[in-house]
C-alpha cells in the first residue's frame, strides 16, 4: 500500500482542531513535498522527519512522498506534527500498521537522530483530541505529566521514534503517566513578613474576598510590592475547570514546569512597565501568543510603577477587563486567549517620591499630570484605592500580622458566600456585579445606604463610585459573614473612594 | 363610617364633579345622605341644585368604589381619620372665591399610604412640561436630597419636571404624590402608566375627580390648587411665561403657603416664569434643598454650621464619629489601630466613622496617618 495515514492536532490559541496526515508513496523522482499551508518550521520538518526516520533504522522510501495535512485551508504550524508525519509516511511504506495507529493522536518535534522533543500547547492539543472523541495521546516524555492532567484519555509518553513505532507495531511498551500526585503549594512570601500597614492589609483582604481591582499609591519602600506578591496567597486555590484554563494557556505560552505542570495557584504576572502592548496583550508574528493579561488568566496582573506606564499601553487593557478575554489578529488567523484577571496597580503619588510626602520637590503640575495619565475608563474598573503610609519606627518593632493561612481561611469564606449569592445571576464575585443589579434589585436597607448619599450629596464620590463602594461593601460584609452590608460597612468602603490625584 | 355614607360622598363627587362651596355649605347643614337623597330625587332646592340637576341621573357610585377597591384605591371623605383637614383649612380664608375654589368633597386615591401622614411633610415640585436638561438635573438634585431627607413630593404627573421630581423621589427611595386632573385609574400621560404604577406602590396617585372621568383644560387648573393645598411650600423649578406652574405658585401664595423658584439662564425661555417671579417678588430664589428647607420647613437655624438639615440621619455611627473625633490627638497623625484602642471602639467601627468625619471636614489622611483638620 502506497498511502499512508497519521493524526494529530493544531493548536489554534487554545482552541485545537484535529488534523489529518497522508503520506504518499509514488512515482516520481525522489523527493518529498509538502502540501496543507506548512509553515516555515513545519518545511523544515521534511528534513527532520527523513533523517530521523533514517537514523532510527528504518528505511526511507526511495520515490516521490507527498504529504499532505488536512483540513487543508487551516494554516499550520511548528514543529509539533514530526511525528504524526513520520509514522504517516512509515504507514504507507508497510512499516507500521493502522489498528492502533487509527486510534492515536501524535505529538511531538522529532532531532535528527530519531528523539522525540517536547512541543508547547500539549495540554490544549489533549484537550482537543478528547472533546473530538479520541482516547489514546502519544506525546513526548517530557510533557507526559503535562497531558496525563486530561482525564478519560489514555497518553503515552514516547522517548524515540523507534519507541514510537515498536508500540505501534504491537512489540513495545511506551511510558505511562505516574499516579497523579497532588503538587504542594508553592512556598511563597507570608502575609506576617509585611511590616504595619494594617489597613493596606486589611484592603489586600478585601480586594481578595471581591476580586476586586486595586490600585496601590504611596512613597517607595513602603511595601505595595511586597503587599501585592502576596495576594496570590490569600486567594483560594483554582477550581479544577479554571486551573486547565490557565495550565492550558500557559502550556501554549511555553511557561510550565516539567515536573509541576498543573497551575493551580492563582498566578502572579508582574511585567515591567516598560513592556509593549504586544507583552501586555498577546502578539507575534504568524499566530499570536499569550501576552501577560492571558498568562494571568484567573490570577493577579501586578503593573508596578503604573504611572510610568505608556497611556497607549494601559488603554489597551480596556478591553479585556471588559470582556474577559482578548482576540489578536495576525497573519495565520485570530487567536483567542481567556484574561480575566485581577488588577493590581501600583504607583508612587509624585515623580521625585521622597520617603515622606511632605518632601516632595516636584512642581505642581508635574505632581498632578502623573497620576493623572491613568485615564479614567481603566481607573473606573478600579474598585479599591489605598493609599499606603510611611511606616513609623514603632511598627518597624511591633507584634506581626496575621499569617497568609489565617487570612485566607476568611476569604475563602467571604468568596464562597458570594459565589451562592450571586450563582442565579451568572456572576461568581462581588467585583464582576454590574451597577444597576446593586442599586436596583440589590438595594441595601435605606439606612444602610445613608453614608453612601451623604457622600453623592458632598460631591465626594461620583454615581460610578457609589457603584463602586457598594461593590466593596458587599466584599466587607462578606469577610465578616454578615448576610447583607449595613450602614457601617457601606461607611468603611467610603475609605477606598477615589480621592482625585492630590 | 358606614357604607351609606360612603355611598354619599362618591355621588355627590361624581356628580359635582370637582369642588363646590355651596354644595360644602349644604352638606354641613343637612348631612350627606340627606344631601345625596334631595339631589338624587330632584326635590333639592337652590342655584346649586339647579346646576347639579342635570347630572344627578349619574349614580356611578357603587362600581366605581368597587372598582377602585379592587384595584388598589379608596375614596376618602372628610369623614375619615386619614382626610387633611388641616391642609384643606386654608380654603375658608380665602377672601374672594368662586363656588368652585374650596376643598374637595373627597378625594380618590390610588395607593396604600395614609394621606394625611403623606401631606405632613411635604413639597410640591412644579415646572414646565418642556424641561431642559438643567431643569431635570437641578429637579432631580433638589428632589432627591429633599426626599432623602423625608419630605413628600407632591406633583402633578405632567411631562417634564413633574416627571423629574416623581422619578427622583423614587430613585432615592422616598414617598411621592401625583395629584391627577383625571380618574385615578386613568394613566394620563398614557406615557407615565408606569411611572403612576410605582408612584402608587410607595406614596399615592390623588384626583378629586371619580374613575373614569377624563382630564380637560379646567381640572388641571382645579388639579394645581390641590397640589398647592397639600404642600407646605412650592418649588416651581423651570417654569416659561405662560406656564401652568405659575397658575399652581399663584394657588399656594392665596393659600398662604410659601413660593419659591429656581434660577436658570437669563437667556433660556424655560426659565422666563421663574425670573418673573422672582424680580416681582412672588416667589423666593432657591438653588439647593437646604434653601427650599429654610422656607417651607420649620423653623431651624440657618447658621447652625455643617448641614443640620441632614444630621439626624446618620444615627446609627454618629456616636462612634464623635468618640473617634475625640480621640485624635491635637497635632498628631494617627492610625486607626491605635484610635481604636484610645477610643475603646473595635477596629471596624473606627473605620466606618473616619471616612465620615473626613466627608465632613473633621479630619484629614496624610502620609503619616489621620489627623484633625
Amino acid at each position: 500500500m502506497a498511502l499512508g495515514r497519521a493524526w494529530s492536532v493544531a493548536v489554534t490559541g487554545i482552541d485545537g482542531q484535529v488534523v489529518e496526515i497522508e503520506a504518499d508513496i509514488g512515482g516520481g523522482l525522489p523527493g518529498v513535498k509538502m502540501v496543507g499551508l506548512p509553515d516555515t518550521a513545519l518545511q523544515e520538518s521534511r528534513d527532520r522527519v527523513r533523517a530521523a526516520v533514517a537514523n532510527s533504522g528504518a528505511k526511507w522510501p526511495d520515490s516521490k512522498v507527498v504529504l499532505a495535512l488536512s483540513p487543508a485551508t487551516l494554516p499550520k504550524v511548528g514543529s509539533v506534527y514530526d511525528a504524526g508525519l513520520a509514522c504517516a509516511v512509515l504507514n504507507a511504506a508497510n512499516i507500521v500498521p493502522l489498528d492502533l495507529l487509527e486510534k492515536t493522536i501524535l505529538l511531538g518535534e522529532l532531532a535528527l537522530d530519531g528523539r522525540l522533543r517536547p512541543v508547547r500547547g500539549v495540554l490544549p492539543a489533549v484537550l482537543a483530541a478528547r472533546r473530538h472523541g479520541w482516547c489514546k495521546v502519544v506525546v513526548p516524555t517530557a510533557t507526559l505529566s503535562e497531558a496525563a492532567l486530561v482525564e478519560d484519555v489514555d497518553v503515552y509518553g514516547a522517548d524515540t521514534l523507534a519507541d514510537l513505532v515498536r508500540w505501534l507495531q504491537g512489540d513495545g511498551p511506551l511510558e505511562r503517566p505516574d499516579e497523579h500526585r497532588a503538587p504542594p503549594r508553592p512556598v511563597r512570601g507570608d502575609l506576617s513578613e509585611v511590616v504595619g500597614q494594617h489597613e493596606a492589609r486589611r484592603a489586600l483582604e478585601v480586594a481578595a474576598a471581591g476580586a476586586h481591582h486595586l490600585m496601590l499609591t504611596g512613597p517607595p519602600g513602603v511595601g505595595k510590592t511586597m503587599l501585592a506578591q502576596r495576594l496570590p496567597g490569600i486567594l483560594p486555590e483554582l477550581t479544577e475547570a479554571h486551573a486547565l484554563e490557565v495550565t492550558a494557556i500557559h502550556s501554549v505560552a511555553g511557561s510550565l514546569s516539567p515536573d509541576r505542570p498543573l497551575v493551580t495557584e492563582p498566578p502572579f504576572v508582574a511585567p515591567h512597565h516598560t513592556a509593549t502592548v504586544s507583552a501586555l496583550i498577546g502578539g507575534g508574528t504568524g499566530m499570536a501568543k499569550p501576552g501577560a493579561v492571558s498568562r494571568a488568566h484567573r490570577g493577579i496582573l501586578f503593573l508596578d510603577e503604573v504611572a510610568e506606564m505608556p497611556v497607549k499601553t494601559l488603554e489597551a487593557l480596556r478591553t479585556p477587563l471588559e470582556d474577559g478575554e482578548v482576540r489578536v489578529a495576525r497573519r495565520d488567523g485570530v487567536a483567542r486567549y481567556p484574561a480575566r484577571f485581577q488588577l493590581i496597580l501600583a504607583a508612587n503619588p509624585c515623580p521625585c517620591a521622597p520617603a515622606r510626602d511632605a518632601d516632595c520637590i516636584c512642581a505642581p503640575a508635574a505632581r498632578r499630570r502623573y497620576l493623572g495619565r491613568l485615564s479614567g475608563p481603566l481607573l473606573d474598573r478600579v474598585d479599591l484605592r489605598v493609599r499606603m503610609q510611611a511606616v513609623s519606627t514603632n511598627a518597624l518593632m511591633g507584634d506581626t500580622g496575621e499569617s497568609t493561612e489565617e487570612v485566607r481561611a476568611r476569604v475563602e469564606n467571604a468568596r464562597a458566600a458570594a459565589a451562592e449569592r450571586w450563582a442565579a445571576h451568572g456572576w461568581s464575585t462581588n467585583a464582576e456585579v454590574p451597577g444597576p443589579a446593586l442599586r436596583q434589585k440589590f438595594r441595601l436597607a435605606p439606612a444602610a445606604l445613608r453614608p453612601l448619599e451623604r457622600a453623592l450629596r458632598k460631591g465626594a464620590i461620583t454615581a460610578r463610585g457609589a457603584d463602586r463602594a457598594l461593590r466593596v461593601a458587599w466584599s466587607i460584609c462578606d469577610l465578616e459573614g454578615a448576610a447583607s452590608p449595613s450602614e457601617l460597612h457601606v461607611a468603611t468602603a467610603l475609605e477606598f473612594r477615589d480621592r482625585g490625584t492630590a | 363610617m358606614t357604607d351609606e355614607r360612603r355611598l354619599a360622598w362618591a355621588y355627590l363627587s361624581t356628580v359635582a364633579q370637582g369642588a363646590s362651596r355651596s354644595l360644602s355649605a349644604l352638606i354641613d347643614e343637612h348631612g350627606v345622605v340627606e344631601v345625596a337623597e334631595r339631589i338624587r330625587a330632584g326635590t333639592a332646592k337652590g342655584e346649586v341644585a339647579a346646576r347639579l340637576r342635570s347630572r344627578a341621573h349619574l349614580d356611578t357610585a357603587a362600581t366605581d368604589l368597587d372598582r377602585l377597591a379592587r384595584a388598589g384605591g379608596r375614596l376618602v371623605t372628610p369623614d375619615d381619620d386619614e382626610w387633611p383637614a388641616w391642609q384643606f383649612l386654608s380654603f375658608d380664608r380665602l377672601d374672594t372665591a368662586t363656588d368652585t375654589e374650596g376643598a374637595p368633597l373627597a378625594l380618590w386615591v390610588w395607593g396604600g399610604r395614609r394621606i394625611d401622614e403623606l401631606a405632613e411633610r411635604a413639597v410640591g415640585v412644579v415646572g414646565t412640561r418642556a424641561a431642559s436638561g438643567y431643569g431635570e438635573h437641578v429637579t432631580s438634585e433638589i428632589v432627591g436630597d429633599l426626599a432623602a431627607d423625608g419630605w413628600t413630593i407632591m406633583s402633578g404627573a405632567a411631562f417634564g419636571v413633574d416627571a423629574a421630581a416623581h422619578r427622583a423621589a423614587l430613585g432615592v427611595g422616598g414617598t411621592t404624590v401625583a395629584v391627577l386632573a383625571c380618574g385615578v385609574d386613568r394613566a394620563y400621560p398614557a406615557a407615565h402608566a408606569q411611572l403612576l404604577r410605582r408612584i402608587a406602590e410607595t406614596g399615592l396617585v390623588v384626583s378629586e375627580y371619580p374613575p373614569g372621568t377624563s382630564p380637560a383644560r379646567y381640572r388641571f387648573l382645579s388639579r394645581n390648587r390641590l397640589v398647592a393645598a397639600l404642600s407646605a411650600g412650592v418649588v416651581v423649578v423651570e417654569a416659561g411665561w405662560r406656564s401652568g406652574a405659575r397658575n399652581t405658585a399663584a394657588w399656594a401664595r392665596r393659600l398662604g403657603r410659601p413660593v419659591t423658584a429656581v434660577p436658570g439662564p437669563v437667556t433660556s425661555a424655560a426659565s422666563q416664569g421663574c425670573h418673573r417671579m422672582i424680580r416681582e417678588g412672588e416667589a423666593r430664589l432657591v438653588g439647593t434643598a437646604r434653601e427650599v428647607v429654610e422656607e417651607c420647613g420649620p423653623l431651624l437655624g440657618s447658621d447652625d454650621g455643617r448641614d443640620g438639615l441632614f444630621r439626624r440621619e446618620l444615627d446609627g455611627l454618629s456616636e462612634d464619629m464623635t468618640l473617634v473625633y475625640e480621640a485624635l490627638p491635637g497635632t498628631d497623625a494617627c492610625d486607626p489601630a491605635a484610635l481604636a484602642e484610645s477610643a475603646g471602639l473595635p477596629i471596624e467601627r473606627v473605620r466606618a466613622a473616619l471616612p465620615l468625619l473626613e466627608l465632613d471636614g473633621f479630619v484629614v489622611a496624610t502620609d503619616a496617618g489621620w489627623r484633625r483638620a
